[in-house]
């Protein structure tokens, strides 16, 4: 009898594999409010960081007064501090993202690292964009293994269509989110637009940048030939290119130099950046390169 | 040569007017395939790049169109039918000579080919590259003229004609050739005549020295020499006589000489009816020089010698290798002479070799005689070879010379005449006169074949007459009546007349028959003969009403043989014997009489027709349109490159 899958997006190994995994991100950006994520600030919870000489004025509960009785000297005792993490994912879901299943490979991550998310306690919250006259279509933050069902519900019912600029999907969405933590921005990066002023914002919301590139295999390896008019999926604007095998050289040339460019962005926010081809299999992806790459852990 | 090329079918250039249709249902159907991306970001951003927007990239976006606008083009050019022009372009008429003479057999030692071969591939050149409208005539020279073809625009039937063109064996004269142009200029457009030739021609020494083709020919038409180069080292025979030793013995000589080009060593073999005459003669010469040697041979029976030159390795000419002459029998010279002329039989009889009739007893046996010295015409009747008539005239002559009594003077004599060599006849009395008749003119004599050796103060002293074999000399004042039998050059003139004789009757010197014509024969009148001859040459003559047969050709060494019904009647050897065809000597210039041709250094291009060229090209332009249009992407050279890294991998370019 064949065991029934959790969700359409992840094979149930891979989601169980996946909720025992984290996020990694550089740097701790985390919320006032309670949570697993330890602050890089002093804390009261229970774990235990370091040990410091009193001062007149410190809170005497904070005494260690085993170490007083041996040592006949007060030392204040100090605990590590865990702040809540939020994990903004923003899903380019425009036209674009549709081919070649690049929307589905962009699901099935945004679906494992909400998973992390939910697992360790962090605020998680999704952000659909698709059409630029439609809302985004957001999923609210939630938290713990008990939004697991709706979250995983939420994804597998996102549609794609429209042409939402990604740098406008990232504003939009900064305008309802609050908080601090990753932001995981899921899409193709095909864009005429200018990403570095999103890359900015996100970086002053404090949010850490993992910027994730899916883009399909003839966008990588495109094998074309001959006079050729290019039709745009989201503007259905036209480009007539000639001897577009003599253009494949320059093709690839602009093709790296937008990865490195955007590479280099996210890396100046101390941020993120990885470009994969949407035929790349997500356990490839999720245990094999985002693992090496120090995303997970 | 213009670089601006001429157009035989000018009226083709219509077909440009397609290029119109051409481009307009090109860009009418000019529907390119689409194909739906994710966006055109990457595209826009290849497109404005500085590189794809290079003139040679704007050029690359409508390349299709360009190459079938190269292709119409190409074709319509092609229909035009262009060529680039010559200096023969204006040539319509366009008359060719070929020498084939015996140096034109010359073979190079490396190629093996002979110079007549490297004129048939230029010749061909000319002929395949033949414009519309243009006609060519091929004309062989050798020591005559023989044109090949009419004006013709046929190119089968001209180098048909000119694959038979062979090399005879007979000396150079261009003189036919050139005469055979000059008729063709007046029923022809002939601006220009082409002549092929190695430039052996027969020359003589300039005041320098110098060695120059002289042709006595009044050019009236341009003539391009176009020379091939000569051949290399040659050896041949260039004499083969015999000389009367005695009366059974003949001293035979042979002479070699060695062409221009280098030295050469070798031997002479002698035969005489296929039997060696003693052993080989070994020859060494160095270039341009030549060798006698000479053999005794018996008299006392015909004989047909053959000399056979055998040269040490290459010898460029092989027709002038092998020379023949036919020795008769020796024996005395048979002399008529009636009494009444009594000095005449006191000089006779003083002479070795002679049988002088009638005998001292009055007795006059033979019936043929090789020489007759008389004072009556009817001895015209005496059968002989040659005739010295003194105090008549002849009967042909009556109306036009008298003869009277009164003292003549000599006013001038040809000093080079066989007869009066040696002979003096400044202050000779003579007491006849004769005289010329009213109105008549040295032509008049002239016409009727008489040639004058002795000039009068009224008329002809002493005439000279050939008539086929015979020869006749006619002293119109008796000797007697004169005061030259008491002159040294009296005797001298008898004695020059018994070599005139011996030479007529082939008992002094003979000479061989060289190429061209053999000697003409006196045979049966209006009876057919064969004569057979060497590469297969067969031919039959008829003699006329008296019995003379001539003009009959020999155009290649060897032996000829001169048959009837009946069977072999004559044998003849014929050589080549011509020192300058030997030689191998050119000249890059040929002097006429007003002017000189010199040889063409840089060979005139002939009109060079373009259309093939053309087609050509389109079809290569079409190939090129498809291979470029179904070839992976050039493109995809630099892709590969890329391929390779993953993405998300850095590239390093």
């Amino acid at each position: 009898m064949p065991v029934s899958q959790f969700t359409t997006l992840l094979p149930n190994d891979v989601l169980a594999r996946v909720e025992r995994m984290r996020l990694n991100p550089i740097r701790r950006q985390t919320n006032r409010m309670r949570g697993e994520h330890l602050s890089s600030k002093g804390g009261t919870s229970i774990e235990f960081a370091d040990y410091r000489d009193y001062v007149a004025g410190d809170d005497i509960r904070y005494v260690d007064w085993n170490i007083f009785s041996r040592l006949n000297h007060p030392y204040l005792k100090l605990f590590a501090h865990e702040e809540e993490m939020h994990v903004v994912i923003l899903l380019d879901a425009s036209q674009s993202m549709l081919f070649e299943e690049k929307f589905d490979l962009a699901r099935q991550a945004a679906a494992a690292l909400g998973v992390m998310g939910l697992m360790n306690v962090e605020r998680v919250s999704v952000y659909s964009c698709a059409s630029l006259q439609s809302e985004p279509v957001i999923m609210p933050p939630v938290t713990g293994r008990a939004s697991l069902q709706r979250f995983l519900k939420f994804l597998e019912g996102l549609a794609g269509g429209g042409a939402f600029p990604v740098e406008q999907a990232i504003e939009e969405v900064l305008k309802r989110h609050r908080g601090r933590g990753v932001a995981i921005v899921l899409s193709d990066f095909l864009t005429l637009g200018d990403l570095t002023r999103g890359f900015n914002l996100l970086h002053n919301a404090g949010l850490e940048i993992y910027g994730l590139q899916i883009l399909g295999p003839s966008e990588i390896d495109p094998e074309l030939t001959g006079d050729l008019r290019f039709i745009d999926s989201e503007t259905q604007q036209t480009l007539d290119v000639s001897s577009v095998g003599e253009l494949l050289g320059i093709y690839h040339e602009h093709r790296l130099a937008l990865e490195a460019h955007l590479s280099a962005e996210c890396r100046k926010r101390s941020g993120r950046f990885l470009s994969v081809s949407s035929d790349e299999p997500i356990k490839s992806l999720l245990f094999d390169r985002l693992l090496r790459k120090g995303w997970v852990r | 040569m213009s670089w601006w090329p001429g157009f035989s079918t000018a009226s083709y250039a219509w077909l440009f007017l397609l290029l119109i249709p051409l481009i307009i249902f090109y860009f009418l159907k000019l529907k390119r395939p689409r194909l739906d991306v994710a966006s055109l970001a990457l595209w826009q951003q290849v497109i404005s790049d500085q590189r794809v927007n290079s003139p040679f990239q704007k050029f690359k976006r409508n390349l299709l169109l360009l190459l079938q606008v190269i292709i119409l083009s190409l074709l319509a050019l092609a229909a035009m039918q262009p060529f680039l022009q010559g200096e023969e372009q204006q040539l319509k008429d366009l008359p060719i000579l070929i020498d084939c003479s015996a140096s034109m057999g010359a073979v190079d030692e490396e190629s093996g080919k002979s110079r007549l071969d490297l004129v048939k591939e230029q010749v061909r050149e000319v002929i395949e590259d033949m414009l519309p409208g243009q006609r060519i005539t091929l004309i062989a020279v050798n020591s005559t003229a023989r044109r090949l073809t009419e004006f013709t625009d046929n190119q089968p039937v001209l180098l048909s004609a000119l694959d038979e063109i062979e090399v005879t064996d007979v000396p150079s004269r261009l003189e036919d050739g050139l005469q055979v142009a000059q008729a063709l200029t007046r029923t022809f457009t002939v601006e220009k005549v082409l002549l092929y030739s190695d430039g052996n021609l027969p020359t003589r020494p300039d005041p320098s020295g110098q060695r120059i083709a002289t042709v006595d020919f009044d050019l009236s038409y341009q003539l391009e020499f176009r020379q091939v180069p000569r051949a290399g080292r040659n050896m041949g025979i260039t004499a083969l006589n015999a000389r009367r030793a005695a009366v059974d013995r003949w001293d035979v000589f042979v002479r070699v000489e060695a062409g221009e080009a280098s030295s050469s060593s070798g031997e002479v073999k002698l035969t005489a009816d296929g039997l060696p005459l003693g052993e080989p003669e070994p020859v060494a010469l160095e270039a341009g020089e030549s060798q006698r040697l000479v053999f005794s041979v018996d008299a006392s029976r015909p004989a047909f010698l053959e000399a056979t030159l055998s040269a040490d390795g290459h010898d460029a000419l092989s027709s002038d290798n092998s020379a023949y002459l036919q020795l008769p029998i020796g024996r005395e010279l048979l002399v008529y002479c009636p009494p009444e002329l009594a000095t005449y039989r006191h000089m006779l009889r003083g002479l070795e070799g002679v049988i002088l009739e009638p005998d001292d007893e009055g007795q006059a046996d033979l019936s043929r005689y090789d020489l007759v010295f008389s004072d009556n015409r009817d001895d015209l009747n005496t059968e002989s070879t040659t005739y010295v008539f003194v105090g008549v005239v002849p009967e042909d002559l009556e109306s036009l010379v008298t003869v009277e009594f009164g003292e003549s003077e000599v006013v001038d004599w040809k000093r080079d005449a066989p007869l009066l060599q040696h002979v003096q006849l400044k202050q000779v009395v003579i007491t006849d006169l004769p005289q010329r008749a009213d109105g008549v003119e040295d032509g008049d004599f002239e016409e009727l074949g008489y040639e004058f050796l002795v000039f009068g103060s009224q008329g002809p002293l002493m005439l000279r007459k050939r008539d086929g074999p015979r020869l006749y000399y006619y002293l119109l004042f008796h000797t007697d009546r004169s005061t030259l039998p008491y002159r040294v050059g009296f005797p001298i003139m008898v004695q020059n007349a018994v070599n005139i004789a011996l030479q007529q009757a082939s008992l002094s010197e003979l000479k061989p028959v060289t190429t061209g014509v053999l000697p003409e024969r006196e045979l049966e009148p209006e009876t057919t003969y064969r004569v057979t001859g060497p590469r297969g040459l067969s031919a039959g003559y008829a003699t006329g009403e008296d019995g003379i047969l001539d003009g009959v050709g020999a155009p290649y060494v060897g032996r000829y043989e001169l048959r009837d019904r009946e069977g072999l009647i004559e044998r003849f050897g014929v050589s080549l014997m011509n020192q300058t065809e030997t030689s191998l000597y050119s000249v890059d210039e040929i002097q006429f009489r007003e002017l000189s041709v010199a040889a063409e250094e840089d060979r005139l291009s002939s009109d060079k027709p373009l259309w093939p060229t053309l087609a050509a090209l389109a079809f290569i332009v079409l190939l090129l349109e498809w291979w470029y249009f179904q070839k992976k992407p050039a493109g995809m050279l630099a892709a590969e490159r890329i391929k390779s890294v993953r993405p998300g991998e850095r590239h390093v370019p």
